[in-house]
């Protein structure tokens, strides 16, 4: 069924940056290379959802569309998280970037969908956005300094 | 994700005078979650000698709490809005339990009750008056607010959490002791927010709540300790009753009534993001608020454009998810219980009897997710070829009820809204600002929206009402709540 209230798009939202926060932490404990980014980008994931939270229950309404707002399909931001034994950093890296991607999208069109109806939401998951799409960067700088 | 109840086993709830718990010696009468059609707590109907007593301890602490300084009066509402937000979740889905709305719906209501206690935090200015030097050589005149006493609160069953806080923040904040009457049928949110209050350390007897119905209603009236009654309610309730009574007693009053508010949708109006807006405007709380969108006006001879934005209409109002309210996948619960939906059905069956036509009919498979009852669940609703004359047409649903009407032109659509006997909040949808402003212009009602669905009011502005929405002068909220709380004392001064 698709997300298309608020409060499911909220705890959505949550658990995507709850998974990937252990993805992260997981990272960090099997390869020490990058382990205190790792273990930073696990610590953001959770900052994130408390800005998340504020933004939401700062501006609920029972005036505005909350429970109308969205029309989000969880699936196709399904979350690939298992690592297999013996994956090398290289390849866990680029899970890390597929994860980064699949995330970025789906604050984008949650932003999109909802952003002419509470506006304060949508500027928050844009600001997820900034922060996800620099994470990406800094992902493939550490992906390239593996690949040297 | 279907959230945890607050509420577990079947607690009694008691009324809270001069700071104790007391059980009442009242009737005792079920509280019923309707989504799930079983009862999560008991109430009582509390008898007149505990609505005396619950006026007396007010009265006593008046005194006290009035020289209290508006500083420290603020600090426990200050206490009082920390609390709310540590207990924000609780109480909303305590809300959600009791009422049956959503659960997004319920964190609304939350917040906006929140902000009441926020604007009245301002008191030491809100409450502040003015002066002039020398009126005359040598002579000052200021205008000083004083606290007149004890006011009663009488709350509605549709918004048990906020409504009472459109009132009662402003009422001690000023210096006066309140008795609150919550819905008999909702009582368990004012109970949570009696115990933060408790927490915050307003003194005894300040903030009491009373459970019941008539006889505390008419306690309240009847008593010439109480100096004012805030109420909302049905029409002929605010009416017959307080309004009257008020008048007879000589007490204040601000009392609430019913609506039928007119959602005009001009050709220009962006479609998408109006439909939205009119899912949350007539089947938000399942259509139980006064300001809920009941006909839908559209305006234009454009077949074309009537038939394509119906439809979209009928086919985004046939997809709403509807039950329990604290499964998060839901938009609509539950009517508020089985009496309130066979009176929405009678109104259904009387459109199909005057000759309107029934688009979507709610009253057939309800499709509720979850293993729940249908009792009280009752789908969404659309009627077109609605007149004005029509029962449909004319009087409050207070359910999921959308009717349609066709308006040649903006005049048109202006005098059928205000032919009605109702002025609360009328909204127009459109692109074009000419229009709107013409709109909010002669529009009578007491809030207009201008591409909104549901006119509600911040906390500091008034939650305002015309004709047989509203009786009173000056409404709750912000410096209007302050001014019906306060009277204004003129001192004229000269020192010899």
């Amino acid at each position: 069924m698709n997300l298309q209230t608020a409060s499911a798009v909220i705890s959505f939202a949550k658990s995507l940056e709850d998974e990937s926060a252990k993805f992260y932490q997981d990272l960090a404990q099997r390869y020490a290379e990058d382990k205190d980014v790792l273990v930073a980008f696990a610590t953001e994931n959770r900052k994130n959802i408390v800005q998340i939270e504020r933004a939401y229950y700062g501006v609920i309404s029972d005036a505005i569309e909350g429970c109308f707002a969205f029309d989000i399909e969880p699936d196709a931001y399904k979350l690939e998280t298992a690592l297999a034994e013996g994956t090398s950093y290289h390849d866990a890296l680029g899970k890390a970037i597929e994860l980064e991607e699949k995330i970025v999208k789906f604050y984008a069109d949650a932003a999109e969908q909802s952003k002419s109806l509470m506006a304060d939401v949508p500027r928050a998951f844009m600001l997820i956005v900034k922060k996800r799409a620099k994470r990406g960067t800094e992902l493939r700088s550490l992906l390239g300094k593996e690949g040297q | 994700m279907i959230l945890e109840e607050p509420i577990k086993g079947v607690p009694l709830v008691k009324n809270f005078i001069d700071g104790e718990w007391v059980e009442s010696k009242g009737e005792i009468r079920d509280v019923v979650n309707p989504a799930k059609y079983e009862v999560i707590a008991k109430v009582p109907i509390s008898t007149k000698d505990e609505i005396e007593a619950a006026v007396e301890a007010a009265k006593a602490a008046f005194p006290d709490w009035r020289r209290t300084t508006p500083l420290a009066r603020a600090r426990c509402l200050f206490r009082l809005k920390e609390l709310l937000e540590e207990h924000f979740e609780e109480v909303s889905r305590v809300q959600t339990q009791e009422h049956g709305k959503t659960i997004d719906e319920s964190r609304g209501e939350t917040r906006r009750g929140i902000e009441n206690v926020e604007v009245a935090c301002g008191v030491p200015t809100l409450m502040m008056g003015y002066n002039l030097e020398d009126i005359a050589t040598g002579i000052d005149e200021y205008l000083i607010r004083q606290p007149l006493g004890v006011f009663g609160i009488i709350g509605p069953f549709n918004f048990p959490f906020m409504i009472p806080l459109w009132s009662a923040p402003y009422a001690v904040a000023t210096g006066n002791c309140v008795v609150i009457k919550p819905s008999s049928e909702v009582p368990l949110s004012q109970m949570k927010i009696a115990e933060l209050v408790d927490e915050a350390g307003f003194p005894p007897g300040v903030w009491n709540v009373v459970n019941g119905g008539r006889t505390v209603v008419n306690g309240m009236l009847d008593h010439p300790d109480i100096q004012g009654i805030a109420f909302v309610g049905s029409t002929p309730t605010a009416r017959d009753v307080i309004y009257k009574r008020c008048g007879e007693m000589g007490k204040r009053v601000i009392a609430q009534g019913g609506a039928k508010n007119f959602m005009v949708i001009m050709p220009d109006a962006n479609v998408r993001a109006t439909i939205l807006a009119l899912m949350t405007s007539f089947f938000g709380n399942t259509g139980q608020r006064c300001l809920s969108g009941a006909n839908l006006v559209i305006v234009g001879e454009d077949d074309g454009f009537y038939k394509s934005f119906m439809d979209a209409v009928v086919a985004t109002t046939s997809k709403i998810v509807i039950g329990c309210g604290l499964d998060e996948s839901v938009q609509m619960g539950p009517l508020r219980d089985k009496e309130k939906k066979e009176k929405v059905i009678g109104y259904i069956e009387s459109g199909l009897q005057q000759g309107a036509k029934l688009r979507l009919d709610g009253r057939k498979n309800i499709k509720v997710v979850g293993d729940y009852p249908d009792t009280c669940f009752l789908g969404p609703t659309i009627f077109e070829d609605v007149t004005l004359d029509m029962k449909i047409g004319s009087e409050e649903i207070f359910g999921p009820v959308m009717s349609v009407m066709r308006a040649k032109n903006l005049d048109e659509a202006i005098e059928m809204a205000n032919s009605n006997l109702f002025g609360n909040a009328h909204a127009v949808f459109t692109a074009s600002g000419k229009i709107a402003r013409e709109f909010q212009y002669r529009v009578t009602s007491g809030s207009v929206g201008i591409n909104i669905g549901i006119v509600a009011p911040m906390a500091f502005f008034p939650f305002s009402g015309m004709k047989q929405s509203f009786f009173g002068i000056l409404h709750t909220q912000g410096q209007e709540a302050v001014r019906f709380f306060t009277e204004s004392k003129v001192v004229i001064q000269r020192w010899f």
